[in-house]
């Protein structure tokens, strides 16, 4: 629990130090600017900026590196809205319903909430991280394979969600999908699909390979209009709409909640991160909802959903990260490389003896999300100017942009080729009425999938009942099971008085057709 | 300042070009003499974070002041370093770019595993200040308590317990030489496969694993949480002291040793520009030995003991040639 003594400390370090609050803002845009532009993950972002950090004293660098990435994580969500292209495989599942809200002329408010979903998200991460950041951290380290495979089948789950017009379409889809996930070496260090190109050796660059699936299809359909919202009066960017999202996002609670718990969760898991949390967020919200039937048509809740889980993942990251040293993600990798840079090892010893420190870094992360509120509305009010400009002049710029993006970073020419590779296999994907989504889903998942399934059966010999010595994982199928359980069993019940009503209608309409020929009998 | 005619700029575009066909036509030796005449490139084949990125990084301002240029760090991850290490054997061999890179076990690795288009010997070693070994760990809590018990248990029943490890690297070559020399079965062991040092720490850490077989120097964070069984090592290691030698478990193994890893060169810049290299060997040297640059890099927990190039090269090769010899049991 919380360190009172502690905190007093920590406050007294944040407010002396407020030199490096003005650290926030420029890392707010950074972050923001950098993974509003696809192509560019929240890693990159990072590291592009972590040489500057050197430069800063440790406070200020923390608070700067922190700062990007509570942008970055936010930044994704602008393009996957208003284009429905995600800015970073964590804001996939905010296209879902995002952009649909965007085609309704709702894109105001779309970013409203994806806005405030994330500030409030964000907040209440790190709010829980102070009061839990060391047994969390133990009770991550006791997370094993066999749970993190439940994990991903829940992950997978997913796809369910997603519909299609054909059923095995959409399976074969994701099993193509899974394929491609797993090439490179795997982690018994056997090499797969590789074709003897090095690069590939690490697998297929999710990124580009995202985009490039994403991008076709959707570039393609944009070109046949003149601006991306169609309606004109619908085209406007009003600071009032925006506010109005963000207030709506108070009204689902539940959402909120059940996002950010496994947003929290997911993130402080290492070598997860928070692309595979939104997955699950939205997924579980679409299942449990009422007005399931209207998610992915522009539902509000699917955009909360989606966000709550990749800002709160940031706190559980920042928690495996400050108690044990270990990177829950690639963000959090570089941030423990700027602590090393300032001779701070971060770790047990660090939180044992530095915790005035910690609670100072976690306070000033809940700053940061509330600044990025100011910000963010100033930030999506200019992007969202995107949507008055004609088609043909966004498309060419698009392209550059998220090509240069894959190029940028690492100054390989492999980025460029994949999203080239991508773009044309979704593009016949989509020609042959392939859900796309399903792919991504694939490769997202695949190597996850792969992994754990391998190494849970490497722990157990190949002994199934090997599970029921992990209650973790126990629990987290029994949890999934029930949830779908129920689900089978509202969906019944919601079929059962569908199908009763409908035949109440039936019936009336019989009757009234009785009484009408006997009326008109009785006439004749 | 308007009155520049396209004479002059005919002028000045002649002039360059006879100023870089100069360049190109100038025999080596005077591009020696001026060496360096501007910034030299520090290839990392790692992401930004890793420990040769930070080691780079917190080592160049005192490499610079020696060099008396700037130095750029390039980072080209990927592969294993084989993209990386092709990246440095494509540029010119005029000194203008240095590799920061874990010399071993990389680059043995991706020539024998991964049928990388260069040699181990196409790379000269300037100073590998930065030795890790194969440590044998359990959890903190585990029942565990030494290397000894370990085999025994293993010997008794290969199955009971569960065993962490990296495939393909010096570790698992370590962890096969070991159980070889206790005449235990290695096909009949739950061995877990990561793919990374990282992973299988955590995994040893939180006690998803009985045992792990990874580089030694990662776990220094995570000391808490774990207890050392066997280091494979000659002799003590002063970063961690207190982890018993695995010749003390009774056991007699070969090993092999883990990550070496600091500053190289081409060999054909060695070859073919002895002055340049020369030049590369004192600044390094001077850098190393400077007290500053060890005290702060001794903050970062990262290296700066001064071995030379003969003696980096001698360890690197000595690694090489193990690897090459136990490469069955990495595959």
């Amino acid at each position: 629990m919380i360190d009172l003594s502690a905190f007093q400390d920590a406050l007294g370090i944040m407010f002396s130090s407020v030199g490096s609050w003005g650290w926030i803002v420029p890392g707010l845009i950074v972050g923001l600017v950098f993974s509003a532009i696809p192509g560019i993950s929240i890693t990159m972002a990072m590291a592009i900026v972590l040489p500057m950090s050197l430069y800063m004293d440790f406070f200020s660098a923390i608070v700067f590196l922190t700062s990007v990435y509570t942008g970055a994580g936010f930044g994704g969500s602008v393009p996957a809205i208003l284009m429905n292209i995600p800015g970073s495989p964590s804001s996939f599942a905010t296209t879902f319903d995002g952009y649909a809200m965007s085609k309704k002329g709702e894109h105001n408010e779309a970013l409203g909430y994806a806005l405030f979903a994330s500030t409030i998200c964000g907040i209440g991460g790190y709010l829980l991280l102070l009061l839990v950041v060391e047994p969390l951290a133990d009770i991550v380290l006791r997370i094993g394979p066999v749970e993190m495979f439940a994990v991903a089948i829940w992950g997978m789950l997913l796809l369910g969600s997603l519909g299609s017009t054909y059923i095995s379409r959409g399976l074969l889809a994701a099993a193509f999908g899974i394929l491609l996930g797993t090439v490179g070496m795997n982690t018994a260090g056997f090499t797969r699909g590789t074709m003897g190109i090095p690069v590939l050796l690490d697998g297929i660059a999710p990124i580009p390979a995202m985009i490039g699936l994403l991008a076709a299809g959707q570039l393609l359909s944009l070109a046949g209009r003149d601006y991306i919202i169609e309606a004109e009066g619908a085209r406007e960017v009003s600071v009032r709409r925006i506010l109005k999202g963000c207030w709506g996002t108070l009204k689902f609670p539940g959402v909120l909640l059940r996002g950010s718990i496994i947003g929290i969760v997911i993130g402080a898991v290492p070598g997860v991160g928070s692309s595979i949390g939104n997955l699950i967020a939205y997924a579980e919200t679409k299942r449990t909802a009422k007005d399931s039937a209207t998610f992915g048509k522009g539902n509000p809740k699917g955009v909360v959903a989606a966000e709550s889980a990749v800002a709160s993942a940031e706190g559980g990251s920042m928690a495996t990260m400050l108690a044990l040293g270990i990177p829950g993600g690639g963000a959090t990798a570089i941030l423990i490389a700027a602590f090393m840079m300032h001779n701070i090892v971060p770790g047990p010893s660090f939180i044992e003896t530095q915790k005035p420190m910690v609670y100072a870094i976690i306070l000033n992360n809940i700053v940061q999300a509330i600044v990025l509120l100011a910000v963010g509305i100033g930030f999506i009010y200019v992007a969202s100017n995107i949507v008055r400009v004609r088609t043909r002049y966004v498309l060419p710029a698009i392209l550059v942009i998220a090509t240069l993006g894959t190029y940028a970073v690492t100054g390989e020419t492999a980025g460029p080729i994949t999203l080239f590779v991508f773009a044309l296999l979704g593009y016949a994907l989509a020609r042959y009425q392939y859900p796309v989504a399903a792919v991504v889903v694939g490769i997202l998942l695949g190597r996850m999938l792969e992994t754990e399934f391998l190494r849970s059966y490497q722990l157990s010999g190949g002994n199934p009942l090997y599970i029921l010595e992990r209650p973790g994982a126990l629990a987290i199928f029994a949890v999934m099971f029930a949830s779908l359980a129920m689900t089978a069993w509202g969906k019944r019940k919601q079929n059962k008085a569908e199908a009763e009503e409908e035949a109440a209608m039936l019936r009336l309409q019989q009757e009234d057709a009785a009484r009408g020929a006997h009326t008109t009998a009785s006439k004749g | 300042m308007t009155d520049f005619t396209r004479r002059d700029a005919f002028k000045i575009t002649a002039g360059g070009l006879a100023v870089a066909g100069g360049l190109v036509a100038m025999p080596s030796i005077v591009r020696a003499a001026n060496y360096p005449s501007r910034p030299i490139n520090v290839i990392v084949p790692f992401a930004t974070g890793g420990y040769n990125d930070r080691l780079s990084r917190a080592f160049m301002p005192y490499l610079e002041k020696e060099i008396g240029q700037p130095m750029v760090i390039v980072n080209k991850p990927g592969a294993g370093t084989q993209l990386g290490n092709s990246y440095a054997l494509n540029q010119p061999a005029d000194g203008y770019s240095i590799l920061c890179t874990s010399a071993a076990p990389y680059i043995p690795l991706t020539v024998l595993l991964q049928n990388a288009p260069y040699k181990v010997e196409d790379f000269a070693m300037l100073n590998l200040p930065s030795r890790d070994y194969t440590l044998a760990a359990t959890s903190a809590g585990s029942e565990i308590k030494t290397f000894a018990e370990v085999i025994e248990k293993l010997k008794a029943d290969p199955g009971s317990l569960s065993i962490g490890v990296q495939p393909a690297s010096a570790d698992y070559a370590n962890m096969i030489l070991a159980f070889q020399a206790a005449e235990i079965d290695p096909t009949k062991l739950r061995i877990v496969t990561y793919d990374g040092g990282g992973p299988a720490r955590n995994a040893t850490a939180g006690a998803q694993v009985d045992v792990g077989f990874v580089g030694g120097e990662g776990f220094l964070p995570l000391k808490s949480k774990i207890r050392p069984l066997a280091i494979f090592a000659g002799e003590k290691v002063d970063w961690f002291p207190e982890a018993p030698l695995v010749s003390e478990s009774g056991l007699k193994t070969d090993f092999v040793e883990g990550s070496q890893r600091g500053w190289a060169v081409t060999t054909k810049l060695r070859n073919e520009q002895p002055e340049i290299y020369k030049f590369l060997v004192g600044a390094v040297e001077r850098a190393s030995k400077n007290p500053k640059a060890i005290e702060t890099l001794k903050l970062q927990e990262l290296a700066t003991t001064w071995y030379g190039p003969e003696a980096s090269d001698k360890a690197y090769l000595d690694n090489a040639a193990k690897m090459a010899k136990y490469v069955d049991l990495l595959k």
